[in-house]
């Protein structure tokens, strides 16, 4: 497992990873209108505000698409595998894994499984709902 | 646009296509070049605008090609920009900042075992190290995704997918130049490999090594050289880059739709006035996405409009007639753009759209481009 590729940790997205350690989905907020944003950005694009914070969202969603992969391209993915688009109930999307053997369909209610990959790095998974 | 100075394409060139070792980028582009040059009948120190794309530098490329030009640009190899270094050089010309501009792609991905997805990926939104703990990868990953959702949303299938590949491959097979002739039907397409489901070895494009070059100058100009001028009447981008990190909701639709609308309207022409469309075919899905953001194919509906055999030579709307990247050659839309002057100027052979006078570019991308050339000036 410890093969798989790390994410950057140096970046503008570090309150999402550190919000993985502990068990919650954090995006960014727009102070201007509310929106949900991942990944980070400077800016709003809706409303033009520069104010955002992180906040915890509700770890559930919905797959919006999914694709099956049957080349391999990184380290520690043996094809085949599947990575589904997860639209979160906020409104921000993450790309991810199904854990469990059902098929990932387009409108599956799914919910967050945290899963530890290193002392800093916990992965954000989905579940049938 | 200022005066009355409008832009035309004066020459094209390419190198072959294909495995070339020992040929880097500056080569091929230099190839290139020289090939359009001499189809222009000018010479180099006549040319005072270079824009270079994918090839690393542009100093070792103008050092290489003995070039000192009042203007130049380096461009991102991403295929998206061949639609930019066009419309730019439009612009150039038709400002008066330059009087002629050769555009230069050089590529050597082949030779050099590029790859797309993988650890250096950066091609959409956020940096691919972002992704890649759930194993997401690759633009072709990307188009996975947004082919499913379409076949979700619209009932499209792969029966319908189908048609595009076989149709750019049975145009691939009468043109010597393409990489790929060998036809197939719908079982070899079918039965071929999946590599992101559900995308198969058949919708990827083609990376191989090659060169094009265009030369761009006024009209006027245009009509003292070699061969006749063939205008760009019409031309337009529109970028959507705001949540570009995944597949955009509407396939592009809007961006496209504008970028279409805006170049066939400066251009004077419609698109039922288009006698063939290349159309940028990284994968299968980005042809269907143009079709509909253009307005050739009802919104949704891509899928059945291909099965009635619109896009074969000798249909309404003779598409990518050299096979595109799906079997010509990946050269990033720049082929694409070659094969729409050469259309218009009679010159394809066995696979020429008879008398072909109008021919629509059109790239989906986070930069969607559309280009309207014309053998006729107004």
């Amino acid at each position: 497992m410890t093969e798989i590729p790390l994410p950057p940790l140096d970046g503008p997205e570090l309150p999402f990873w550190q919000g993985l350690k502990v068990r919650e989905v954090r995006v960014q907020q727009c102070g201007g209108c509310g929106r949900h944003r991942f990944p980070a950005a400077a800016i709003c694009t809706a409303c033009g505000s520069s104010e955002a914070a992180w906040v915890a969202v509700a770890p559930r969603g919905t797959v919006d698409s999914h694709c099956t992969f049957h080349k391999a391209y990184l380290p520690g993915f043996q094809p085949p595998y599947t990575v589904i688009l997860v639209r979160l109930d906020s409104g921000a999307k993450v790309f991810s894994n199904l854990v469990g053997d059902t098929p990932p369909h387009i409108g599956m209610a799914v919910e967050a499984v945290f899963e530890p990959l290193t002392d800093d790095v916990t992965l954000l998974k989905f579940r049938p709902a | 646009m200022s005066g009355n100075i409008t832009a035309a394409v004066c020459g094209v060139g390419t190198t072959d296509y294909g495995r070339l070792p020992g040929q880097s980028a500056y080569d091929l582009g230099l190839q290139a070049l020289r090939a359009a040059l001499d189809d222009a009948g000018l010479a180099l120190s006549e040319v005072d605008g270079l824009i270079v794309n994918r090839i690393p530098s542009y100093q070792r490329f103008a050092e290489l090609a003995g070039h000192d030009p009042d203007y130049v640009l380096t461009t991102p190899g991403q295929g998206r920009f061949s639609g930019i270094c066009i419309d730019t050089a439009k612009a150039l010309v038709e400002s008066g900042r330059c009087r002629t501009v050769a555009l230069v792609y050089g590529n050597s991905g082949r030779s050099d075992g590029m790859t797309y997805g993988g650890k250096d990926e950066s091609a959409y939104g956020s940096e691919g190290r972002m992704w890649f703990p759930c194993g997401m990868t690759s633009p072709g990953a990307f188009h996975a995704l947004m082919m499913q959702r379409h076949m979700h949303e619209f009932g499209t299938t792969p029966e319908q997918m189908a048609h595009v590949p076989i149709t750019f491959r049975r145009h691939a097979a009468l043109n010597p130049k393409a990489v790929m002739r060998e036809e197939f039907d719908l079982d070899g397409y079918m039965n071929a490999r999946p590599i992101c489901d559900p995308l198969k070895l058949l919708d990827y494009c083609l990376i191989n090594d090659g060169g094009a070059a265009l030369i761009v100058t006024g009209a006027d100009r245009a009509a003292d050289l070699r061969k006749p001028p063939v205008h760009i009447r019409g031309s337009a981008l529109r970028t959507a880059f705001a949540g570009s990190t995944f597949p955009p909701e509407d396939y592009w639709y809007a961006p496209l739709n504008q970028a279409a609308t805006r170049g066939f309207a400066e251009a004077g022409l419609d698109r039922s006035d288009m006698d063939a469309l290349m159309v940028y075919d990284n994968f299968t899905p980005t042809v269907l996405f143009s079709l509909e953001g253009c307005g050739y194919a009802p919104r949704g509906e891509s899928g059945a409009w291909v099965s009635e055999g619109h896009l074969s030579l000798g249909g309404s709307l003779p598409a990518n007639t050299s096979g595109g990247h799906l079997s010509e050659s990946y050269l990033q839309g720049w082929a694409l753009n070659v094969e729409a002057v050469l259309q218009i100027r009679g010159e394809c052979g066995a696979r020429q759209v008879a008398g072909a006078r109008n021919v629509h570019y059109v790239a989906a991308a986070p930069v969607c481009s559309s280009i309207v050339y014309s053998g006729d000036a107004s």
